[in-house]
């Protein structure tokens, strides 16, 4: 099958998830990543914690865990979906950082990207694929954010690269 | 709808969109990181489309009054959150999207990524716990609010609802200037400012740790060697 042979055109890949993303929106609510992610670090720390995660008030307010949250199901599918095509196309490959200082930016990385989806509520998902076609005021504030953050990650990226 | 048949659509569509970001390698981060650092803007055009088709639709949506848009206040949160994620998304080089569609390929280091984005979530849920701020959905009034720096809510509906005119059409304006910087980024590549557009058949690499061995644009392969081992 030829989508599993050639690299398909990003402006086309993204103009027909846009035109499920709006059907989407119709149906249960706009794409979103950082929400189902939230709920899934809900459901495995009750796995560790069990019943005494409800005295933890975020969990017990904000979010209490629940394994019918539809988001989730959407970061579940995109892992399917990626595999499926990784695997049709022979990308399939395991493969690691080997570097200690990419392990350190990953990790950082990945701790700024979780603190900063809790505190604004929303992720780049939401961001740009949500908020900001609804025109909501959060988007514009998200994506002023996200691109002041990108550009000093982006200083920080390419110092530690000249480093 | 029931809970499984919304679940079940949200599987469905995060399929495709996993399936379409992974044949395409199209990635949020370099559509920002590389329109930066490389000037090149393969996945910032994308990015582009993508809001301007989605900006149509949503609004012609609300417009009568469909669609489910998000509901929530927003505040200085929300800015200080962003740019803490956009920080982060590019020192790991995955944001939300390429995380998910990396692991799928059998990436450790976007796994590790992951892992980590679940441990800063738990994280910042024991400081709201202590804090209490930003304040619980359901306790945002929608109004602005000082003390809780919170802007409150505003979107195309209540723009809709206070100046009676269809929220489409500020949806147009909208997608006009979208379009405008898309031309901008059309007209630069022309002029060749920097931008290598022969070499857009691959991207300029999610991150530099994912995709060593993907064509790049020039001046990413340069970066990408230097990373690679």
């Amino acid at each position: 099958m030829e989508l599993f042979k050639k690299t398909l055109s990003p402006v086309a890949a993204m103009a027909i998830i846009a035109v499920l993303n709006i059907f989407l929106f119709q149906i249960v609510g706009a794409w979103t990543v950082g929400g189902g992610e939230t709920m899934m670090t809900g459901l495995i720390a009750q796995m560790f914690l069990g019943d005494s995660l409800s005295r933890i008030p975020f969990w017990n307010v904000a979010f209490p865990p629940d394994p019918g949250y539809w988001k989730i199901y959407i970061s579940l599918g995109m892992l399917f979906g990626a595999v499926v095509g990784a695997v049709l196309s022979k990308e399939f490959n395991w493969h690691m950082p080997h570097r200690l200082s990419e392990w350190v930016m990953i990790t950082i990385g990945g701790l700024l990207m979780g603190i900063g989806i809790r505190l604004a509520f929303v992720c780049n998902v939401s961001t740009f694929y949500g908020l900001t076609p609804e025109m909501n005021l959060g988007g514009y504030l998200a994506t002023s954010g996200i691109l002041a953050g990108a550009w000093v990650g982006t200083w920080i990226y390419k110092k530690s690269l000249e480093g | 709808m029931n809970v499984i048949a919304q679940c079940l659509i949200a599987f469905v569509f995060g399929s495709v969109a996993g399936l379409l970001v992974q044949r395409s390698r199209y990635c949020n981060v370099a559509a920002l990181r590389d329109a930066m650092l490389f000037k090149t803007y393969r996945n910032t055009k994308a990015l582009l489309i993508a809001m301007m088709i989605l900006t149509m639709g949503f609004t012609a949506f609300i417009t009568v009054g469909a669609g489910k848009p998000l509901y929530f206040d927003v505040g200085l949160n929300t800015f200080i959150g962003l740019f803490l994620f956009g920080i982060g998304m590019v020192l790991a080089g995955a944001c939300t999207v390429s995380t998910w569609v990396k692991a799928g390929e059998g990436n450790v280091g976007a796994i590790w990524a992951l892992l980590f984005t679940f441990i800063g979530m738990f994280l910042f849920s024991l400081l709201w716990s202590f804090t209490y701020w930003p304040p619980a959905p359901n306790t945002m009034t929608g109004d602005f609010n000082l003390a809780g720096l919170q802007l409150g809510f505003a979107n195309a509906a209540t723009l809709q609802e206070k100046t009676k005119i269809p929220a489409v059409v500020f949806g147009a304006v909208q997608t006009l200037v979208l379009y405008g910087l898309y031309r901008a980024i059309l007209r630069r590549e022309r002029a060749g400012a920097g931008a290598d557009t022969q070499a857009d058949s691959e991207s300029a690499a999610c991150n530099a740790w994912a995709d060593n061995d993907k064509a790049v644009p020039q001046g990413a392969a340069r970066v990408t060697a230097e990373q690679s081992t």
